[in-house]
Formats: C-alpha cells, sequence, structure tokens
C-alpha cells in the first residue's frame, strides 16, 4: 500500500482533481489527466440501472406503521401487551400496542395500503417500491443516522455518498459529485456526509444546514462581498502570472510542478463555480406550474419544496449524489409524545414536495435512471411510549422506498411481524441496503474497496446482501 | 457480522489462539532489536554534515547520483521558521541574514516550538474539544492536555516520560500538587478519543471505549493495528485474539468513564488547590443553609395552615393554600436557592484516567460481548516481548506496567515509529512511508538502516525530540535545495533517495497563522483556552444551530477543534479528521480552497489589514513593503513592474496613497493575491 501523502507523479494528478471535476494540466502531463481524475466519470462494474441518486432523508424517524406499512393486527389488538418479547436493549421504555390514529388505504394499480399522512405520495404507490423489512443495529439517533449513511455506528467510516462519488466520478466538471442540502448537524454531523479515510474530494459539499432555510443555503465562500466580477478577474489574473513566474523560477521536478500547475488551475475553476452555483440555485426561470407542483406555493411546503427542485436541478446536470435532509430545529420525526400532532405536521410538510419531485422527475424523463430514495434513521415501536401518544425509537424493523433508476415500481419487498416490531421476511440489513443501492449503480460492493490503514474496506463491510427480487 | 473488521475475516476468527506465533513474527523487520548500525563510509564526504548524510548519500552514491545543492539562505530560513514554530520569518531578515546552526537553536528555544510541535503530536492523539460520533459533547477541559503538551515539547522532556505520563501519569508519585496535576493531564490522552455517548447497550459501550483506546495507542505508539485483533486473531500481525483481551483487561481495570448513563460522562480529575477546595465548600455551606431556611420556611408555613385550617389534616398539596404572601416570599428564597446554585464557583478538573477495580476480561468471541470464551489475565502482547510475558497481578490494573514496557529502551517499536514520525514531519513522507502502521501490511522504510540509528541514537540522547530535530535539520540532507538535476529527474522521479528537498506545502494552521503573522494580526499568547463551553454540553444538538466561533488571532493551535464539525478553513486544507488518529496528513489541492483565499472574510480582513500597514510611499516603494512583508524578500523588477501596472488598471482606485481608514481596494486586491499565491503556501 502506498500511503495517500507519499507523493508521487500519478498521485500529484490523483489530488489536484480539484475536487470538482475535469483538470487542465499543460505539457507533458496533459495526456494523463483525463484517466487519472478521480472526479471524471468512470465506469460502473457492471451495466447501471441508475446513473445519480436523490435521498430524501427524514431525520428523527418516521413511523412506518403511521405510513407506509398497514398493520391490521396493530389495530384490532390495541392496548393489549405485545405477544413476544421486546429487545433485550431499547432506547426507552414502552407499553402496550398502540394502534394507528390515521386510516389506511389502498392506491393506483397495485392496491397499496398508505396512511392518509401522505395523500400526494399514495398517487404514486405504482411508482414506488417499499421495503418493509428494513432493520440496523443502533437504537439511538446519533449511531442509527452513521449507520445508515457510513454503514458504521462506532468507527469513523465514508458517508455512502462518498463512495458513490470515489466508484462512479462526477459527471459535470464544474459541481461537487455530491451534495447535501440542509443536513443536520448533529447525531454525526459531518460524519453523515464525510469521506472519512477515502481522499477529500470525495466529500459531501454542504448547502446551508438543518437551522437554515432552504432559501439562504450555500455553499460556502461561493460569493464574493467584495470585488466585482471584474476586479477579480483582474486579480486572478495577476495571481496567475505570479505563480507561473514562481514556478519558471523553481525546480523542474515534475511533482512539484504538478503540484503547483493544479493550484493554478484550481483558481480558474473557483471563479467558475461562483456562477455556476448560484444560476442552479436561482429558481426563477422554473414555470408557476412547476414551483406549486412541489408546494412552493404554500408556507407549509416551501421549505422542502425547494429542497426538492434543487435536488432535481443538481440531478439534472450530473451531480452525481444529492442528500435533501428533512429536518428543523425542533424534534423532527421524533415523537416519543405528541405523534398525532408531531407525524401529522412533518408529513404535511414533505409530502406535496416528494410528490412533486417524483411528477417532475418522470415528466422530465429523468426517473428512468435516478434512483429515489426515501428513509428515516429508524421507524417507530408499535408499542406506546408514554401514555397514548407516542412511539419509542425502532431500529429492528421498517420501512424505505425506492423509485426510479431500476426498481420494481408498485412493488413491495419484506415484512415487519404482525405489529411492525421487527423485521420478519426478507430481512434487509441497512448493509443490505446499501448493497443493494450500489447495485443499482452498477457497483459490486464488494468490488468498490479502498486500501487504509493495511486492509481493504467497503461500505457494506463484511456482509450484505444484494435484494435482486426488487430490480426491474 | 457485528464488528467491523475487513473482508478477509470469516469463520476462522470462530478460533482463538492464546498467542501469535512468536517465531513466525520475528522475521518481520520492525518487530526485530534495533540493530546497532554503523554509517556507511561515502565518496563525498565533505558535503557529509551529520551521519544522516551518510546513509542518504550513500544510497545516492549507489545509485550514481549526486545531492542538490544547499537552498538559498532565503529559502532555507523560510523553511527553518515554518519547520520548527510554524511561523514565517520576521519580514525584516534581509536576504543575506543567516540560516545556521545559531538560528535553529534560536528557533528550538523559542515558546512557539512547543506550539508547532504539540499540533503534530495532537494529530497522533486524535486531539479535540468535543466528542464528536453520536452526541457531541463538549469537551471543555481538553485544553489543559493541549497545554500539557505544548509545555513537554518547551522543556523538552524525553519521550520515555512523555509517554509513561499520557499513558499513568495517574500513577506515578509526584513531588507535590503541580507535578501531580501534570501528570494527571497527561492522561487525558486516553480519554480524548470520540465515545458512542447513547449507546444503549452499556457493555457495548465500554468495550467501544476500551478498543478505541487500544487502537490509538497500538497505532500512535507502536504502529500497529491491535484493534484489528477484537474479532478474530490478526490477519498480518502477530496479535491474537487473546493477547487483545488480555491487554483490553487492562483498560477494563482502569476508570474512563464518571458515568454510562445516556448522555455518558467521561471521568476528569479534580484539580482543585486547597484555597479553592475551600471555597467550593463555603459555598456548598451557604447552598445548604439556604435550603436549611427553605424547609424551616415550609415547616412554619404548614404549621400556619393546620392552625388556621384546623382541624383539617394538611392537605396533599399544602402549598396551593398558602396565601399569596407566603407564596411569594417562599418562590423568593428558591429563586434566590436557585442563584446560588448556579453561581457555584467552577472547580478546575483535567480529563484523564483513575484506576479503577482489577479485573480481567475473557476473549468475546467475533467481539460480540454477549460470547465470553476463556477469561485471559492481564499481559502484554507476546511478539514484542522477549520470553513469555509476565501477567499482570493484584489490585493494580497494570497501566503502569504496560506505559513502561512501551516506554522501554528493549522495546523495538516505540523509538522507530517516533523518529520515523518526526522524519515524515520534516520531509513529506517517512522512512516507512506508512507511519501509522509498521505490521507487516505497512511499507518497509525505504533507508532500513538509518531508521535504526536514528532510533538507536535518539535512546541514546535521551530520547530528546529538540535534539533530533536539530540532528535532521542541520543535516545537509535536510539543507538541500529543492531544485533537481536531470540525472535526478530521471533516475529518482519519486526522490526516494532524497537527491532534492521536497516542496512543502503549508499546513492549515500554518497558513492561517502565516497570514495572521504576516498582516500584523496576530495575537501570540502561549496556551490557555479560547472556548467558554460548559463542560459536557452538547455543541450541536438536534437544533443544529452553530454555536462555534473562530474570530481570534490567537495561533491556530488554540482554535476549538470541534468533532463532526471543524473550522472550515482547517476542514478544507487537510486538516485531519480528529475522530482518527492521524500521522500522515494529505495534501490536498481542490477548488473550495481557492475559494476561500478568494472569498472568505479572514482572507480579505488579513488583507485588508496588510494594506493598511503600508506607510505611505510611491506605488513603487509600496509593492516593494509588500513583498517584504508577504514573503520576506524584495520583488524582482518584472514583479514590480507588473504589480505596479494592475495597480494602475485595477477598476475603481486611485491606487497610489492611503489616507483613510479603509485602504484604497487596489492595494487589498494586491495583498490578497500575494497571500493566495504559490510562493506563500509552498515551501521550497
Amino acid at each position: 500500500m502506498r500511503a495517500y501523502t507519499q507523493v508521487t507523479r500519478r498521485e500529484v494528478l490523483q489530488r489536484s482533481a480539484l475536487g470538482f471535476g475535469a483538470l487542465a494540466l499543460t505539457g507533458m502531463l496533459a495526456g494523463e489527466a483525463a484517466a487519472s481524475d478521480p472526479a471524471s466519470p468512470r465506469r460502473p462494474h457492471f451495466r447501471a440501472r441508475a446513473r445519480r441518486v436523490i435521498f430524501l432523508f427524514m431525520k428523527g424517524g418516521p413511523s412506518h406503521v403511521d405510513t407506509f406499512e398497514h398493520k391490521p393486527l396493530l389495530q384490532r389488538d390495541h392496548g393489549k401487551p405485545l405477544p413476544f418479547a421486546k429487545p433485550k436493549v431499547t432506547f426507552a421504555q414502552t407499553g402496550n400496542l398502540l394502534a394507528s390514529p390515521w386510516k389506511f388505504r389502498e392506491h393506483g394499480q397495485c392496491g397499496h395500503r398508505v396512511s392518509e399522512l401522505f395523500p400526494h405520495v399514495a398517487r404514486h404507490v405504482d411508482e414506488l417500491c417499499f421495503l418493509h423489512s428494513m432493520h440496523g443495529t443502533n437504537p439511538a439517533h446519533g449511531g442509527a443516522l452513521l449507520k445508515l449513511h457510513t454503514g458504521s455506528d462506532n468507527f469513523v467510516r465514508p458517508s455512502m455518498g462518498a463512495w458513490v462519488a470515489y466508484g462512479l466520478g462526477s459527471e459535470n466538471s464544474g459541481l461537487p459529485a455530491f451534495l447535501t442540502i440542509c443536513p443536520t448537524l448533529a447525531h454525526g454531523g459531518v460524519l453523515n456526509w464525510g469521506a472519512a479515510f477515502l481522499p477529500p474530494h470525495y466529500a459531501g459539499t454542504p448547502m446551508g444546514n438543518a437551522s437554515i432555510a432552504a432559501r439562504e443555503a450555500q455553499v460556502r465562500h461561493i460569493k464574493s462581498a467584495n470585488w466585482t466580477p471584474e476586479q477579480q478577474r483582474l486579480q486572478l489574473d495577476l495571481l496567475e502570472q505570479m505563480n507561473r513566474g514562481h514556478m519558471a523560477a523553481g525546480p523542474a521536478d515534475p511533482v512539484a510542478a504538478g503540484a503547483l500547475e493544479s493550484r493554478i488551475a484550481s483558481f480558474e475553476l473557483a471563479y467558475r463555480m461562483q456562477s455556476s452555483m448560484p444560476e442552479l440555485q436561482d429558481l426563477s426561470g422554473e414555470t408557476e406550474a412547476t414551483r406549486q407542483l412541489y408546494g412552493m406555493d404554500n408556507p407549509v411546503t416551501e421549505n422542502f419544496g425547494r429542497q426538492c427542485l434543487m435536488a432535481r436541478r443538481f440531478a439534472e446536470r450530473g451531480v452525481r449524489f444529492v442528500q435533501v435532509t428533512h429536518s428543523d430545529n425542533k424534534v423532527q420525526w421524533d415523537q416519543h409524545g405528541d405523534l398525532r400532532k408531531g407525524h401529522t405536521e412533518k408529513a404535511a410538510e414533505v409530502d406535496k414536495p416528494i410528490a412533486g419531485l417524483l411528477t417532475d422527475l418522470k415528466a422530465r424523463g429523468l426517473l428512468e435512471d435516478t434512483l429515489v430514495i426515501w428513509s428515516g434513521e429508524f421507524g417507530r415501536t408499535p408499542t406506546v411510549q408514554g401514555t397514548t401518544d407516542g412511539r419509542d425509537h425502532n431500529p429492528w424493523g421498517f420501512t424505505a422506498w425506492l423509485a426510479g433508476g431500476g426498481v420494481k415500481p408498485g412493488f413491495r419487498y419484506g415484512a415487519t411481524d404482525d405489529y411492525g416490531f421487527y423485521a420478519e421476511r426478507e430481512r434487509l440489513h441497512v448493509h443490505d441496503f446499501h448493497a443493494t443501492i450500489l447495485h443499482l449503480l452498477g457497483i459490486d460492493h464488494e468490488r468498490l474497496t479502498f486500501r487504509h490503514s493495511g486492509r481493504n474496506f467497503r461500505l457494506t463491510d463484511v456482509s450484505g446482501y444484494v435484494a435482486k427480487a426488487i430490480l426491474a | 457480522m457485528r464488528w467491523i473488521c475487513g473482508v478477509l475475516a470469516g469463520a476462522a476468527a470462530l478460533l482463538v489462539s492464546e498467542a501469535a506465533e512468536p517465531d513466525k513474527a520475528r522475521p518481520h523487520w520492525a518487530f526485530a532489536p534495533i540493530q546497532k548500525v554503523v554509517p556507511p563510509e561515502v565518496k563525498q564526504s565533505p558535503w557529509v554534515r551529520n551521519p544522516i548524510d551518510r546513509f542518504i548519500l550513500a544510497r545516492m552514491e549507489a545509485a550514481g547520483l549526486k545531492p542538490a545543492p544547499s537552498a538559498p539562505p532565503h529559502e532555507l530560513r523560510r523553511r527553518l521558521h515554518f519547520g520548527l514554530t510554524g511561523l514565517p520569518p520576521a519580514p525584516s531578515a534581509t536576504a543575506a541574514a543567516a540560516a545556521d546552526a545559531a538560528l535553529v537553536d534560536q528557533l528550538l528555544a523559542s515558546p512557539h516550538y512547543g506550539e508547532r510541535w504539540a499540533r503534530h503530536w495532537l494529530d497522533v492523539v486524535r486531539y479535540a474539544d468535543s466528542n464528536g460520533l453520536d452526541e457531541n459533547a463538549a469537551h471543555a477541559n481538553a485544553w489543559r492536555y493541549r497545554d500539557y503538551v505544548v509545555n513537554s515539547f518547551n522543556a523538552d522532556k524525553p519521550y520515555s516520560r512523555f509517554l509513561t505520563e499520557q499513558i499513568a501519569g495517574d500513577l506515578l508519585p509526584a513531588a507535590g500538587a503541580p507535578q501531580r496535576h501534570e501528570q494527571i493531564t497527561a492522561t487525558g490522552f486516553l480519554t480524548l478519543g470520540p465515545k458512542v455517548l447513547a449507546e444503549p447497550d452499556k457493555m457495548k459501550m465500554e468495550m467501544d471505549i476500551i478498543d478505541e483506546q487500544i487502537d490509538t495507542l497500538g497505532r500512535a505508539v507502536l504502529g500497529l493495528t491491535l484493534g484489528c485483533a477484537r474479532c478474530h486473531d490478526h490477519k498480518f500481525d502477530p496479535i491474537a485474539t487473546a493477547e487483545y483481551y488480555a491487554l483490553a483487561g487492562i483498560f477494563k481495570s482502569t476508570r474512563s468513564m464518571a458515568s454510562l448513563v445516556t448522555i455518558a460522562k467521561w471521568y476528569e480529575h479534580p484539580l482543585a488547590t486547597p484555597q479553592q477546595a475551600q471555597l467550593e465548600e463555603k459555598h456548598r455551606a451557604l447552598v445548604e443553609a439556604q435550603k436549611k431556611v427553605i424547609a424551616a420556611f415550609v415547616e412554619k408555613a404548614n404549621q400556619q395552615l393546620l392552625v388556621d385550617k384546623a382541624p383539617a389534616p394538611l392537605p396533599a398539596k399544602p402549598e396551593e393554600q398558602y396565601g399569596k404572601d407566603t407564596r411569594d416570599e417562599l418562590e423568593g428564597l428558591r429563586a434566590r436557592l436557585k442563584q446560588m446554585e448556579s453561581g457555584a464557583p467552577r472547580m478546575p478538573s483535567a480529563m484523564g484516567v483513575a484506576d479503577g477495580a482489577a479485573t480481567n476480561l475473557p476473549v468475546f468471541l467475533r467481539g460480540d460481548h454477549d460470547s465470553p470464551g476463556t477469561v485471559q489475565p492481564r499481559r502484554f502482547p507476546r511478539v514484542l516481548s522477549s520470553g513469555q510475558p509476565l501477567a499482570l497481578e493484584g489490585n493494580a490494573s497494570g497501566r503502569l506496567e504496560l506505559a513502561q514496557w512501551l516506554a522501554g529502551a528493549e522495546n523495538p517499536l516505540t523509538a522507530r515509529v517516533l523518529v520515523n514520525r518526526v522524519w515524515r514531519w520534516h520531509f513529506g513522507r517517512g522512512i516507512v512511508p506508512t507511519p501509522d502502521n509498521f505490521g507487516l501490511q505497512g511499507e518497509p522504510p525505504t533507508h532500513p538502516e538509518l531508521l535504526d540509528w536514528l532510533a538507536g541514537w535518539f535512546v541514546e540522547n535521551g530520547s530528546s525530540l529538540k535534539k533530533l530535530n536539530r540532528l535532521i535539520v542541520t543535516s545537509a540532507t535536510y539543507q538541500q535545495a529543492s531544485a533537481a538535476s536531470a540525472e535526478s529527474l530521471a533516475r529518482d522521479p519519486d526522490n526516494l533517495l532524497y537527491t532534492r528537498a521536497p516542496l512543502r506545502r503549508l499546513e492549515a494552521e500554518a497558513l492561517r497563522d502565516a497570514m495572521l503573522e504576516v498582516c500584523g494580526l496576530l495575537d501570540r499568547t502561549v496556551g490557555g483556552t479560547l472556548w467558554e463551553f460548559e463542560n459536557y454540553k452538547l455543541v450541536f444538538d438536534h437544533t443544529s444551530k452553530d454555536m462555534t466561533t473562530y474570530e481570534t488571532r490567537r495561533r491556530s493551535l488554540y482554535l476549538p477543534v470541534i468533532r463532526n464539525h471543524v473550522f472550515d478553513q482547517f476542514e478544507l486544507f487537510d486538516f485531519p479528521n480528529p475522530n482518527m488518529m492521524s500521522g500522515d496528513r494529505a495534501a490536498s489541492t481542490v477548488a473550495p480552497q481557492a475559494l476561500y483565499l478568494m472569498n472568505s472574510p479572514l482572507v480579505l480582513r488579513a488583507a485588508e489589514a496588510l494594506a493598511l500597514r503600508l506607510t505611505e510611499a510611491p506605488p513603487q516603494e509600496r509593492v516593494a513593503q509588500l513583498y517584504q512583508r508577504v514573503l520576506a524578500r524584495p520583488p524582482t523588477p518584472t514583479e514590480s513592474a507588473r504589480a505596479v501596472a494592475f495597480v494602475a488598471r485595477f477598476p475603481g482606485s486611485p491606487g497610489t496613497t492611503v489616507k483613510a481608514a479603509a485602504p484604497a481596494p487596489v492595494w487589498q486586491a494586491l495583498a490578497q493575491a500575494l497571500l493566495a499565491g504559490n510562493e506563500f503556501i509552498y515551501l521550497r
């Protein structure tokens, strides 16, 4: 193994990928640049069903038994004790079974039952592929977020988006391969979009955070507060002349020259990004109909609608992995109490924007090769926390859903037990979930490895199976 | 599989051996005793300044190559200043000023030397001012450990002593309270790691913490990935799972945590002086007295109720029946109590460990603490011991013996790993290119004899880091120019033979410090903390509100290191992830770095301050002043002409003079370009 900091010509090229794309090297190095640039697009291991990902992350843990997995016995046995043992270690104490306060109704051709919390998403059931047998390992938010995002709840590992960026590169030289819009800074924070030991340009680029309105969310330092574009152009021209003079006076060592040259190029790319990013975030070119589709005309849905619309715009321009986090600065989907009020509010904020995103992606022909993922870090217990209106964390069984890129539409995979406590049929651990997502992107999860600290690491550690049944 | 231990871990993990086969292990160079080496003879002996050069030159000569000429004094001076203190040379230094042994001594004696080298060590011990991981609780007292490291380097504490204090300082005898405090503060090393503080499975939490301690200790001190043996015998290195649990027993017998209840709290040693302890005592007495007043008040009011409402008994919630005046008075007394309690004097404490109940752990099969195997007496791995390692008995954890074993001169890895780290920090690449992995999966040394000679020399010289640094930076090898001859480029393209100096990029901290320094903004105060945050409080909670601030002119070393939310300039310029130990920083070039230098308030403010410091003079002279300040050299005629032309052309600026408090934008723009330039960020 060669340590990352051991400088060779090849690695200077690799390292100087500028984070975001194509590298214009001159002279003797030019020929190698395209092949060695880690941010350039790369071929998958096999035919990819999806080329990009939009991950809609519901922070706090939405209740599967109140949204997408209907449990008639839970309704029937309300108030009775759970007829089997609860896990040895739980996050909090829970009592007897609590029926869902919401009605479920059949939708679409597939007849899948969705609760009244998601009337708009329900119209898309024929596009969705439900994974009802998700399970993780950690019943606390931090551990569960890290597990879902990185595959590990007790070690620092690269985020799923970073692995995808590492595996497939970027399709747009002016944009990051992995963008995360308004991510939460709690419960693992940056580790959830970090590159860990992967080279730093694979880390997610955050736009704002969960305490900032989507309208205000920006990539850091993207705007010059001091200089007009004309002034900055002159300044960067001078900088380049100075840097070229410095190079000419210095050693002819190709390693050193490569480093100096790529640093010159980085300023040019930064200058271009200053115009490309704000242009992508500027939604004024979108029609009123599109804005309404995402619920941007309603204060309840405006914020998440904006996040979803930006996600579509980034996906359209070739950003490989866009994460959209639904969070806020209160308790998010984490209803240990006030379940009725909390879940009603949260669902209302996301339902229309998500449906709008699906409609829009489909209308633009993007849904075919875009994988949309919806998930929380865990579900919630079918047993009551408090007296009548709360549920505890449930990593032992919960629902995620996929849409688009290569998944069977109108399909259900796996199931929890009769009450929704444990994943029971076709169990899908977070590692399996990751393996399946990578597979849809044309990546063999066992072959996507990175050498670090003396061994090969994977997103799926030493396990993970692909849920072949869900492939279209 | 529950624990994450690599693609090669499989069913074989079920088989547990007592100790890894030492005979199989001994042949690996890193486990062999340090060899006595005689520096080789060389042809071009006038080049040689100390024995390091003989090893380097011998290899060059064998390859038919010659060293590069000496670096020009101006370049060497910059290299020495940054390398030893992390700060630029003073702008007043003239181009001809010497970069000699006297300068080296002066830099080693500077208090900023300790700051610079402390930061290197802090990389290795994953220093941070918050826990990170799942619950980002504030390490409000971590800075005491940081000061301890700075002071230790400045005092040139022998490395063996430095190491012993960090592992078992609480168990060492002390001459008095200051020394005792220093030694227990050192053990912060063991508890600085990230912990899953909301882990509901407490046994798992404890074993994860122990694992983090073993993993960090193993890689930091021995360059061994001991953590790999948690679930199965190490796949590559001779470390058996049984030996892992024998070692884990030492940490299980050590108290690292004060409470495991969610959100768990790490252990801290009180550091109060007798006067401070008395102050706390007085305060507590005051609080107790107030509580008694309240209790007596309630008793009296209840009695009043009984009298007023007789013969009815006392109601269940008597306070609700009090008259308004009584209620108000009681509220006032309680408010006063609350005020007193919140005004408690802050008692100093330090993160660190203490001995707990001596316990031997069983092997946990596949790392699963629900599957215990055979109990393992506490002991050290056999591979680095001569003969059968002693089992540790009695009521002590065995941590002191562990520290002494690690720091002992007969341990072949400790000195090798350390001298290699120092070499890495000077040259950007270790003699062993994988400084944190000396196991079979690490890379072999490029100059094995030099490594052993340096390790031996280091031990013989009292494991003095200042002496080692002096030896390295005064070598001809270090002092070469970075210019490469055609032959060395052709036959040593990756500079594995050290035929020239490497190009060094300033680290995140050095870049910020240098910028503040040349702009006249740097506050050089040494030590202490800038971070006023309540201990154990969450730095980031579900609100995602960012309460961190980095608005200070102090050196970068003192900026709080918040795990999961590192200062953005640090994050951009390859500051190591503070969740993991790292002796090998990257030096990446990415476009967001350029955005930072173009648009961040810090850089703009520094450039403005620099422009303000220019004296009133014709443009040409002002350009010369700028070059001298930023690059410690005058501009060439071409550079000067180019800058003057820029000044004349820059839109919206008179360009010639500065009168008001704000500088004419053009001088700020020019200053910023110099700060962003390659010459400023790279050392030749």
